[in-house]
């Protein structure tokens, strides 16, 4: 097999996935783009927002370096870390899918029985992921030039998501040689993912105001590729050359990733697994699905804790530059949907909306574990003990209720204690816990609808509970924003969970949800109950 | 509990099970006596898996009578099954468990088993229960589920191709093993295509061939009336023939 071959098989089996991903992130970037052009038409809002935002840490940590006035740089400022972030991620499941689950799979022992080189399919993952990049920085150009911006900082930008991916390409493929698992290869290059935000965040609130307009970033933002991307500032001081330190890296950590994987034994890895113990005296069910997401839990909880955490630290500061200024508490609004009032609390809940939905994803993945127990065999010799398809079904969709339970918990208790640090009475930590826990019911559903489709569209089952996931997040969180109708928006159960502490608490928009979401998941087990296994 | 004594083990007549337009078992029937170690052949997709999920109440008949012990397992797996142990032919396992624990599992799973057998199976069949079910073999994971069977205590033991990835050496254990269950009062349904081991295994045999009953047969009566007497000639004859 050529390594021509390995590609195109590669590419094939791509084509659903990577699609998704680079229309999912081209679409956000022009949806946010229509949205500013609507809402900041005009010159002098927009740098009265600049100049707010300038201001302001809190602002500078989450979305990045205010760079002028214009559309094109509002713009940019809005979507970049944000979108970088996404396609850091996009290459890093693409690396790994295509290297250490290949490996995991015994994919990779077939292929390489075949005269190819040792590290052919590394290589043509790479180049897979390569091509993914080219393709977005294509996209997000013509995204650019579609709503009227800068030709040359609109290429620019597309360059910039082009060189952070390609840079967490090559460190996904060293996770993949550094990992046992694709878990933990995902895992890993997924925690340097966040860390590089945080990093950038960092650096670009300590960052110093140039003018009303401008901020410069400081000396810490350059140690995260995402902050060197944000350098080419594509939009005022145009540079190009900033790139080359993200694409250097990604060859570097590729060429190294290259060069491990030829040297090294199919299935090695530096962190071996260790001997286990030889028998489980407690074994069962239960305990099966909880060891199952332990690791998963703890990876999702530890993310939403450091959003938590930022979230309490920085919104007193938010609060300040707010002040009595009406225009920057009405931006702050529409990150929250359906509420009017322009305090600190509008922007905890916004944060915190963002940790009730990683909530969820951890719930959502640990139901999507189902399909692959099905897929992989081990349901079938599960159910072929006295252990009911329904006590299988039941038992998982507890595991990840309590799962995104824990998640949210934990994220509550992390914001809580980030306002205490911050100077707030101890007594905040309950309302934060009370912000994080009105958006279970709402997140349920979505374990729930997972649960259906893997019951009712197994083949489909997974990609079908994300994209459900992704639909609901926008929809119900970035719906104003994106300026979506409200019929549209109140599709999602995130649009109606309850504005705390700004809204009271009442039963029915946590009632209703729960039961929608028993419904659902019942029907589901009905169906699972009718169908074959493995279907 | 169990149906009277005489009744078959396993019956099933006229079953017919399709997917989608293609039909993977066309009026099959079968049946198990027990006591017996029943030799279940025929040639790669034949549908012999079908019919052991089938009979497991993983996947149900499209047409057809089926009853194990007595029952319906469509209707009731988990009253069939719990009378029964179950190796797969390709056996996956939790990559994170370790061997030991994934046979702990099941054995708790099908009702707890017997402490001194598991560990008595884990030395017969040489098998490290440390490692994580990852790092093993084809065959060592076949001998995890088998391990995990054998040490239950079933009536009924479903096996399909139990030893495609057992040495010789363990292809002897194991044949000793299943003499011992069935000696103890067990029925053994045994797909395999091993000749050597359903000679010196089976008692009878049933062979299918797309989806449909070829023979059944008690092993002797079939060397007997074949003018090639080599179990390879007949079984080759019947996988073959129209």
């Amino acid at each position: 097999m050529t390594a021509a071959a390995l590609l195109a098989f590669r590419l094939r089996r791509e084509r659903v996935v990577l699609p998704v991903w680079l229309v999912g992130a081209t679409g956000l970037l022009a949806a946010s783009g229509v949205a500013i052009v609507r809402e900041f038409g005009d010159e002098a809002q927009r740098s009265a927002l600049i100049a707010l935002a300038s201001g302001n840490p809190a602002f500078l940590f989450l979305r990045g370096l205010p760079d002028g006035a214009g559309v094109g740089a509002v713009v940019f400022f809005q979507t970049f870390s944000f979108l970088a972030v996404l396609t850091a991620l996009m290459n890093t499941f693409l690396v790994v899918r295509h290297t250490r689950a290949d490996e995991e799979r015994g994919q990779d022992e077939l292929l390489l029985a075949a005269p190819v080189r040792r590290a052919a399919p590394l290589v043509t993952a790479l180049a897979v992921a390569l091509l993914a990049d080219v393709l977005l920085a294509g996209l997000a150009t013509t995204a650019g030039l579609v709503l009227g911006l800068d030709p040359a900082g609109s290429v620019l930008t597309g360059l910039a998501l082009g060189a952070v991916g390609l840079c967490f390409a090559g460190g996904a493929a060293v996770c993949a040689q550094v990992m046992p698992t694709p878990r933990g290869a995902n895992g890993l290059a997924a925690a340097t993912v966040g860390v590089a935000y945080l990093v950038r965040g960092a650096g670009d609130a300590l960052g110093t105001a140039r003018d009303l307009t401008h901020v410069d970033p400081s000396w810490v933002s350059l140690l995260s590729p995402i902050g060197w991307a944000q350098a080419s500032r594509p939009f005022s001081d145009a540079n190009a050359l900033p790139l080359l330190v993200p694409l250097l890296a990604g060859v570097v950590a590729g060429a190294v990733a290259i060069l491990v994987r030829s040297r090294r034994d199919l299935g090695a890895s530096l962190f071996a697994q260790r001997a286990g113990r030889p028998g489980w005296r407690h074994a069962g069910p239960a305990l099966l699905a909880i060891r199952g997401q332990i690791g998963t839990t703890i990876g999702w909880a530890t993310g939403t804790a450091i959003l938590g955490f930022l979230a309490g630290l920085i919104t007193p500061l938010v609060v300040e530059a707010v002040g009595a200024n009406d225009e920057l508490a009405g931006l702050i609004a529409r990150l929250a949907p359906g509420v009017s009032a322009g305090t600190g609390d509008v922007f905890t809940m916004a944060l915190l909306g963002i940790a009730g939905t990683l909530a969820t994803a951890a719930g959502v993945q640990a139901v999507t574990r189902l399909r692959t127990d099905e897929a992989e065999g081990r349901a079938e010799l599960l159910l072929a003990t006295p252990m009911s398809s329904t006590a299988w079904y039941l038992r998982q969709l507890a595991v990840a209720v309590s799962s995104t339970a824990v998640v949210a918990v934990v994220a509550g208790l992390a914001a809580g204690t980030g306002f205490v640090a911050s100077g707030s009475a101890p007594d905040r930590i309950g309302v934060t816990l009370e912000m994080v826990l009105v958006q279970l019911p709402a997140g349920i559903v979505f374990i729930a609808l997972a649960a259906l489709a893997v019951a009712a569209l197994p083949r489909l089952s997974i990609g079908l509970a994300w994209v459900l996931l992704v639909a609901g997040l926008v929809l119900g969180q970035l719906g104003d924003l994106l300026g979506l109708p409200d019929a549209v928006q109140s599709v999602s159960p995130f649009r109606h969970v309850p504005a705390v502490p700004i809204e009271p608490v009442t039963a029915g928009p946590l009632v209703v949800p729960a039961v929608v979401a028993i419904a659902i998941a019942g029907f589901g087990a009905l169906i699972l109950r009718r169908r074959d296994i493995p279907a | 509990m169990l149906s009277t004594e005489h009744a078959p083990v396993i019956r099933v007549e006229g079953l017919t099970k399709r997917f989608g337009r293609s039909t993977a078992l066309d009026g099959f029937h079968l049946e198990v006596e027990p006591g017996e170690i029943h030799g279940f052949l025929g040639p790669n997709g034949a549908g012999k898996s079908t019919t052991i999920r089938i009979l497991l109440g993983l996947v149900r008949p499209t047409a057809g009578v089926v009853e194990v012990l007595g029952r319906d397992p469509w209707h009731d797996p988990s009253a069939t099954n719990r009378h029964v142990a179950y190796v797969p032919g390709d056996v996956a396992l939790w990559p994170g468990l370790t061997g030991g624990e994934a046979i702990d599992l099941l054995l708790r799973l099908r009702g707890g088993g017997d402490r001194a057998e598991r560990d008595r199976l884990i030395a017969a069949f040489e098998l490290d229960p440390r490692t994580r079910s990852r790092a093993y073999s084809k065959g060592n994971r076949q001998k995890v589920a088998l391990i995990a069977a054998l040490a239950a205590r079933a009536p009924l033991y479903i096996l399909d191709e139990p030893t495609s990835g057992l040495d010789p050496l363990m292809e002897s254990v194991f044949r000793d093993e299943i003499r011992r269950v069935r000696d103890a009062g067990s029925t053994v349904l045994l797909s395999s295509h091993l000749l050597g081991e359903v000679e010196q295994l089976c008692d009878r045999v049933t062979i299918i061939r797309a989806g449909r009953h070829v023979e059944t047969a008690r092993l002797e009566d079939l060397v007997r009336g074949a003018e090639s007497p080599t179990l390879e000639s007949i079984f080759l004859r019947h996988y073959e023939t129209r």
